[in-house]
């Protein structure tokens, strides 16, 4: 106990400590936005992609102040050309994917496009100026083609919040097709919804309803 | 065909009352015409295709119901309120002390699931945020980067074996199942609790008050997550219900604590692939990376070292 203890108390100077030269770095305003290698190691294409999305809402005041329109441009800007939206309209919708006809496919994909642009915003909106991305390390195979990264996302009011990304190999590299905050899977939860919505008034029953929440 | 589920729904809700009625059978008793009336409303409305996990879905989504129209006309605009009236630093302590309350619980179910290494996290958390923090004031563990494994009985049970049942969802409490209402409604009759320290108060108008805080500063603590359900949900109903239940699942798993649990080869992953979908796999991206995530929960409930 006392281990632990003495082991906090370390941490919090060096959190403080490290608060402080956060703090400087912002203040200077020196930071780039790094390029994003979709080839990289799995760790390193979600750190730098979150990386670029957090530092650009940290720079947007209107984002900080929680303005959601913004926010859910900037997650537009720096997090959705990285995920792979047909995948994870698919899968959400199963086997009636394959009822579907091509252009519902694709208007499928188009209006659930939205409602996953707010989600990722979600999981991104309470950022503040001490937020930071701890990538935890990497377990499993790492030459596996679909795998998890797993990270930590640190806000100031609170404890840190478990986000993990399934990613997927594709000829253009990596690509996000699934998102888990604190146990959650994002397309877990819309597969009864999806099932339930198709079932009642077909698949352009489903698609209308999104495209009606993204009004 | 309704008043068959009518029945069974009702034999559910008394029994369960029963559970309760041991600590304040009165205002149960109150609330009984009220469930009936939800209850009946409910079994008008029809499932065609019922999850497995949700037989009760008829009467559930009328309870939700229920509970979605007392929260908009009472704990809501309570709740709103509160967020207006009180300073930010005033309403996260008092957020955290409640929570350090919760932790201590936490920690005791860590325990108890056999999660040693998770208990003294937890155990370490609390002794620092009472002392350091200001007895729970300010959550000095989080600022270290330090995570919150929040656990409570009925993920113990889980862990111990008891499968979660049916989902149900509960009046005014939400979201529960079979066994975690099984689980607070026990621990709450023998007194042991995260609201125990509470209960422990002598003088009835403070504790009451105090009680009362809790739940406003619960409900407070919950309107940024419903906005989210409002903005991302089709249907609020299984939005929350799946997440409910994911969570739960991922709870008892632990695999978000366990860093253990190889991913890739875990069955942590939800496995897209495994649902009725025989030909799947000549799909232009199989799913040749996801080998073993059908294989049955990899039996190990995690005991992290």
């Amino acid at each position: 106990m006392s281990f632990s203890f003495s082991a906090y108390a370390f941490a919090l100077i060096r959190r403080l400590s490290a608060c402080c030269l956060l703090g400087l770095g912002l203040a200077a305003g020196a930071h780039a936005q790094q390029a994003v290698d979709a080839n990289a190691a799995p760790n390193d294409f979600i750190k730098t992609v979150g990386d670029n999305a957090l530092q650009a809402l940290k720079q947007e005041p209107a984002a900080k102040r929680g303005d959601l329109g913004k926010i859910n441009e900037l997650v537009n800007q720096y997090v959705l050309p990285y995920v792979n939206l047909e995948k994870t309209t698919r899968l959400a919708a199963g086997r009636y994917w394959r009822q579907a006809t091509p252009q519902q496919q694709k208007d499928l994909v188009q209006a659930f496009k939205g409602t996953l642009i707010r989600t990722y915003s979600g999981a991104l909106s309470k950022v503040d100026e001490v937020s930071s991305l701890t990538i935890l390390p990497f377990r499993g195979d790492p030459n596996a083609d679909d795998l998890v990264v797993r990270s930590s996302l640190s806000q100031r009011n609170g404890p840190a919040v478990g986000v993990d990304y399934r990613l997927e190999k594709s000829p253009q590299g990596w690509k996000i097709y699934d998102l888990n905050v604190e146990g959650i899977w994002l397309i877990q939860n819309y597969r009864n919804q999806f099932a339930q919505q198709i079932n009642q008034n077909g698949i352009d029953g489903l698609i209308n309803a999104l495209n009606q929440q993204n009004k | 065909m309704p008043h068959a589920a009518f029945t069974q729904e009702q034999e559910f809700m008394t029994s369960s009352t029963n559970d309760k009625g041991t600590t304040t059978p009165a205002r149960w008793m109150r609330l009984l015409p009220a469930m009936a009336v939800a209850a009946a409303a409910a079994g008008c409305a029809s499932v065609p295709n019922p999850t497995p996990e949700d037989p009760w879905e008829s009467y559930n989504r009328g309870m939700f119901q229920f509970n979605d129209t007392v929260d908009k006309a009472l704990l809501k605009p309570i709740a709103t309120g509160y967020r207006q009236l009180t300073p930010e630093p005033a309403r996260t302590c008092i957020h955290n002390i409640f929570n350090n309350l919760g932790d201590a619980w936490s920690a005791i179910n860590s325990f108890l699931q056999g999660r040693g290494h998770d208990g003294i996290n937890m155990l370490g958390r609390v002794l620092f945020n009472s002392t350091m923090g200001l007895g729970g004031c300010i959550d000095v563990a989080s600022m270290n980067g330090a995570k919150r494994i929040s656990t409570d009985f009925g993920v113990t049970l889980g862990v111990w074996g008891l499968d979660a049942g049916p989902y149900v969802v509960l009046p005014f409490l939400g979201s529960s199942t079979v066994r975690d209402t099984a689980a607070s409604a026990s621990t709450l009759a023998a007194g042991v609790s995260s609201y125990t320290p509470i209960m422990e108060i002598d003088n009835v108008p403070v504790r009451n008050s105090i009680l009362g805080l809790a739940a406003v500063d619960l409900r407070a603590s919950l309107l940024d997550a419903d906005d989210l359900v409002n903005r991302i949900a089709l249907d609020r109903y299984s939005f929350i219900r799946d997440a409910y239940l994911q969570r739960r699942k991922a709870q008892v798993r632990g695999s978000h604590v366990d860093s253990d649990a190889p991913y890739g080869a875990a069955g942590s992953l939800p496995d897209y692939s495994s649902d009725d979908l025989p030909d799947y796999s000549d799909d232009d991206d199989a799913p040749t990376g996801a080998p073993a995530a059908g294989a049955p929960a990899a039996g190990t409930p995690s005991t992290a070292q």
